[in-house]
């Protein structure tokens, strides 16, 4: 556990906002909470640079409400891994592209994109994965509002009831 | 399409059919005479919504789900799903669990390396290797069968243990399997390492650096075979591998060569490991209780596939649904290497160095375990025999008089 | 006139020729099958094989050369047979010989390959177009250690006839000896031409799934896989004529020596194909020019010296 505890001081002694929002879950296991955009942005080359966390092996998207969630799950030599959280909210889904630091999230940012709607900027080429082609536009199947009921397989379409049963629902 | 002038380049696409992939996956060559100049990867034929599916299923339905991820590895999947829950439950399970869990899953390693080691046969053009590969991996098959019920899919893990014993017969199956196939892998090693042409078709091919492997993330025997030690069974031992030994293997060439024997040197050691299970094996319960409804909090979970680094984030809700799992197969991990390794070698390695990530597929199973009118019952071959000439009988074709080779099970 | 149509159509010519080759395809299969623990087919697999293609659909491509794809199987099919009038199966009469016959049935034996690589050319396919860049690329590796290989027994023999050589050899047996590195040359030669593992680059199926021939299909395919069978016998037979060329007198025992013959190359050809992984196309072009052609050229000097001492 000293490890962990020992990443953990030196991130909260560079970066203030950590205060309090790191933790080690346990053995070889740290979890932040979701940090905004620009936070993100300052912790994720330090990882990379100083602290050897040089692999990644996935990122999760998450329908949390009103935002989204992108959980970067990145690893060190010593097998410890680290979460760490990023949060934008749904009616600005911006983030900013990792693949210069680590090329081997290019298909899971593409995945972000396609079944989330996230705009992930800076991310090259524009391919449907994992998506079919021809999928509907602003039709994201992994956000919690999107059922599967109501999209038709053969017309390739999305359906969903009229917008006020929906905010009816919303507001529940 | 016309070439240009002094452009001698061809498009050659290998897939989504193709008898070289086994899975829907396109890969498009672009080739100046044998040589790939460029390679173009497309994948995403096979998306079947699952993590969608498990967010509107219990937590047990959600298990079988998770275990059909895969059809060659499904039981390191729900491995990790069932550690993850049970991390989050609280719950250890018995030490007898842990120990058969380890021996499905060493089970699943060797009948999936196997599969491999014929596959790679194939892709050369060296089908005699595929044959007798695939003849010794059907004898793992069989006691998988005998042990799980199932050839492929086990469906033995449940969360808090697993769901069947191991008696004393099937140890002794499990014994005899482990020393037929002990001969045959030395011999296969033997074959990687001396055999001219088999040597001529993978030396070289498919390089991926130990930076690359890094830069990449590459995970299981395509970073093992690059010199780094990734095990997750080492890193961070999970069910019985904090107890049983584990000795790593690795290998410095770095090449669809050091791949092969790194696989066949895996398998070796699974039968180690399955040995020291056997004669380790203690007593006691099976299962613990577990809760309908998990605390709400996150978990990661990891396991070593025979693919490599297995992942599975699980986030609960304290409700009996969850609210989000992420598997990161390890397949995933090990597509991004693979535009570096295919680019600047010759048409006829491009199956090879494909195959030699051991890309996924799934494969049929069989199902022995019948669930009609809340009634659950056993089948054994006969049984199941039975039944579908009952099952063709009542559809006007009577297939009773058809004869059946002898079942041969061991050796 | 009726015996001589007999001799080319029926027996020993096209006919037997096409049973014997279905037969001896059955027999690689199974010993392959047997070497690979499988139990291999049944003996009427490749004739049930054959007629079931008969029976299926003709697809061409509409981009394809209609004519040259239709008449293709054919030319190859029926140079395999021309060439195999001049080699002996019944003691030392073939359906036909003169002074030479050897160097025809070596040109012969090069236009099934050039068709093939024409039909993969007129597919427009880029499978087939590999394909039969390959087919070409290969037939100048093999072709050179080939004819060398069976050309060197000729000037010991000193006669350019198949017939011819397999007297001279049948009378002073122990020649033989002299041409055994010309043997295996074309033997391994004989199994590139023949395009089977580990030369089979030209069909290799999990690269270009089936070369060449990737757009036949139906009867067109079903000709093209005859002639090939066909091409079996023939490269088996010359072979055995060349350099095993025991000889009783007696019709009978002849062709009974000739069948044995002609199994032990086909068992030799398919242990080759069982034991050995596809080669790449650079390696292949090295193993024939660095290893083959060098053994043949040998021979072949040997032998003149040895001509040049009788």
């Amino acid at each position: 556990m000293q490890a962990e505890q020992k990443i953990v001081a030196q991130l909260v002694k560079k970066f203030a906002f950590l205060q309090e929002r790191i933790f080690v879950q346990r053995q070889k296991r740290i979890f932040t909470l979701p940090l905004v955009k620009e936070e993100f942005e300052q912790v994720l080359p330090y990882l990379h640079a100083e602290l050897g966390f040089a692999k990644a092996s996935l990122v999760v998207g998450t329908d949390d409400g009103d935002d989204l969630g992108f959980i970067y799950i990145l690893s060190n030599r010593e097998g410890i891994i680290l979460a760490l959280k990023e949060k934008t909210p749904k009616s600005d889904p911006r983030i900013k592209t990792v693949t210069d630091l680590f090329p081997a999230l290019a298909l899971h940012e593409r995945e972000l994109v396609n079944l989330f709607g996230a705009v992930v900027e800076g991310l090259p080429g524009d391919s449907s994965f994992p998506l079919p082609d021809g999928w509907p536009e602003g039709s994201y199947p992994m956000r919690k509002d999107w059922n599967p009921q109501y999209f038709d397989q053969e017309t390739m379409t999305y359906n969903p009831p009229s917008q006020e049963v929906e905010k009816e629902g919303g507001n529940e | 399409m016309k070439p240009k002038k002094g452009n001698n380049r061809i498009v050659i696409p290998i897939g989504p059919q193709h008898p070289s992939l086994k899975e829907p996956g396109c890969f498009r060559i672009t080739l100046e005479g044998e040589k790939v100049v460029h390679a173009e990867i497309d994948i995403g034929y096979n998306h079947r919504g699952l993590e969608k599916a498990c967010e509107s299923r219990n937590y047990i339905q959600t298990l079988y789900l998770i275990e059909r991820v895969c059809g060659i590895c499904s039981h390191t999947h729900s491995t990790a799903f069932c550690q993850g829950i049970e991390e989050l439950a609280g719950l250890s399970i018995p030490p007898r669990a842990a120990y058969i869990r380890v021996i499905v899953s060493e089970l699943e390693r060797l009948h999936s390396h196997l599969l491999w080691l014929g596959v790679a046969g194939h892709e050369i053009g060296f089908d005699t290797l595929f044959m007798y590969s695939w003849r010794d991996r059907e004898k793992v098959l069989d006691v998988l069968a005998e042990v799980c019920g199932n050839r492929v899919n086990y469906g033995i893990n449940t969360i808090g243990g697993v769901r069947r014993d191991l008696d004393e017969s099937m140890q002794q199956n499990i014994a005899k399997v482990i020393a037929f196939l002990e001969d045959q892998l030395k011999y296969y090693l033997d074959l990687a390492l001396t055999d001219p042409t088999l040597s001529a078709r993978l030396a070289g091919i498919g390089k991926l650096s130990r930076e690359d492997a890094l830069k990449y993330g590459a995970v299981g025997p395509v970073a093992r075979a690059a010199g780094i030690m990734e095990d997750i069974r080492i890193i961070e031992p999970y069910a019985a591998y904090i107890e049983v030994p584990v000795k790593p293997v690795t290998d410095t060439r770095a090449d669809v060569l050091g791949r092969t024997v790194v696989r066949i040197q895996e398998m070796l050691e699974s039968l180690e490991i399955i040995g020291y299970c056997l004669k380790n094996l203690p007593g006691g319960e099976l299962t613990v209780k577990a809760p309908r409804r998990i605390p709400a909090g996150e978990v990661i979970s990891r396991t070593e596939a025979p693919r490599g680094e297995n992942i599975h984030f699980i986030r609960a809700n304290g409700t009996d649904i969850l609210d989000r799992v992420r598997v990161r197969a390890p397949t995933e991990a090990n597509w991004h290497g693979m535009k570096h390794m295919l680019e600047g070698e010759y048409l006829a390695d491009v199956p090879i160095t494909i195959a030699a990530i051991d890309p996924c597929y799934s494969c049929a199973d069989r199902a022995i375990v019948i669930n009609s009118e809340r009634k659950t019952e056993m089948m054994d071959w006969q049984g199941l025999r039975e039944y579908s000439i009952d099952w063709y009988k009542k559809r006007g074709l009577d297939l009773s008089a058809v004869k059946m080779p002898e079942r041969k099970i061991y050796i | 006139m009726l015996s001589a149509l007999t001799k080319i159509l029926v027996f020993p010519g096209f006919l037997f020729m096409s049973a014997y080759g279905l037969f001896l395809e059955y027999l690689d299969r199974k010993v392959y099958a047997r070497l690979q623990h499988r139990s291999g087919p049944p003996w009427y697999q490749p004739l049930a094989d054959f007629l079931k293609l008969l029976g299926k659909e003709t697809i061409i491509p509409a981009n394809a050369n209609q004519r040259m794809f239709r008449i293709l199987p054919v030319i190859s099919l029926s140079a395999v047979a021309t060439a195999f009038i001049y080699v002996p199966v019944l003691a030392k009469a073939p359906s036909a010989s003169f002074e030479g016959d050897l160097i025809i049935v070596l040109y012969l034996l090069t236009i099934p390959t050039v068709s093939l690589f024409l039909a993969g050319w007129y597919s427009r396919s880029v499978y087939a177009t590999i394909g039969s860049v390959r087919t070409l690329t290969q037939m100048f590796a093999y072709e050179v250690p080939l004819f060398m290989a069976l050309l060197a027994p000729a000037l010991i023999a000193q006669t350019w006839s198949v017939t011819g050589m397999a007297e001279f050899y049948s009378q002073n047996p122990l020649y033989h000896l002299l041409n055994i590195p010309a043997f295996f040359v074309a033997l391994i030669s004989g199994q590139g031409k023949l395009e089977r593992a580990p030369f089979d680059l030209p069909e290799a199926e999990t690269e270009i799934v089936a070369g060449p021939l990737v757009e036949y299909s139906g009867k067109l395919l079903a000709i093209f896989k005859m002639s090939a069978v066909c091409e079996l016998v023939l490269i088996a037979s010359l072979i055995s004529a060349v350099f095993l060329p025991l000889m009783t007198g007696n019709p009978l025992l002849d062709f009974l020596l000739y069948l044995i013959k002609t199994m032990a190359v086909l068992l030799f050809l398919a242990l080759l194909r069982s034991a050995m992984a596809r080669l790449r196309m650079d390696q292949m072009i090295k193993f024939c020019w660095r290893i083959l052609t060098p053994i043949a050229v040998v021979q072949i000097i040997i032998n003149l010296v040895i001509r040049g001492v009788l």
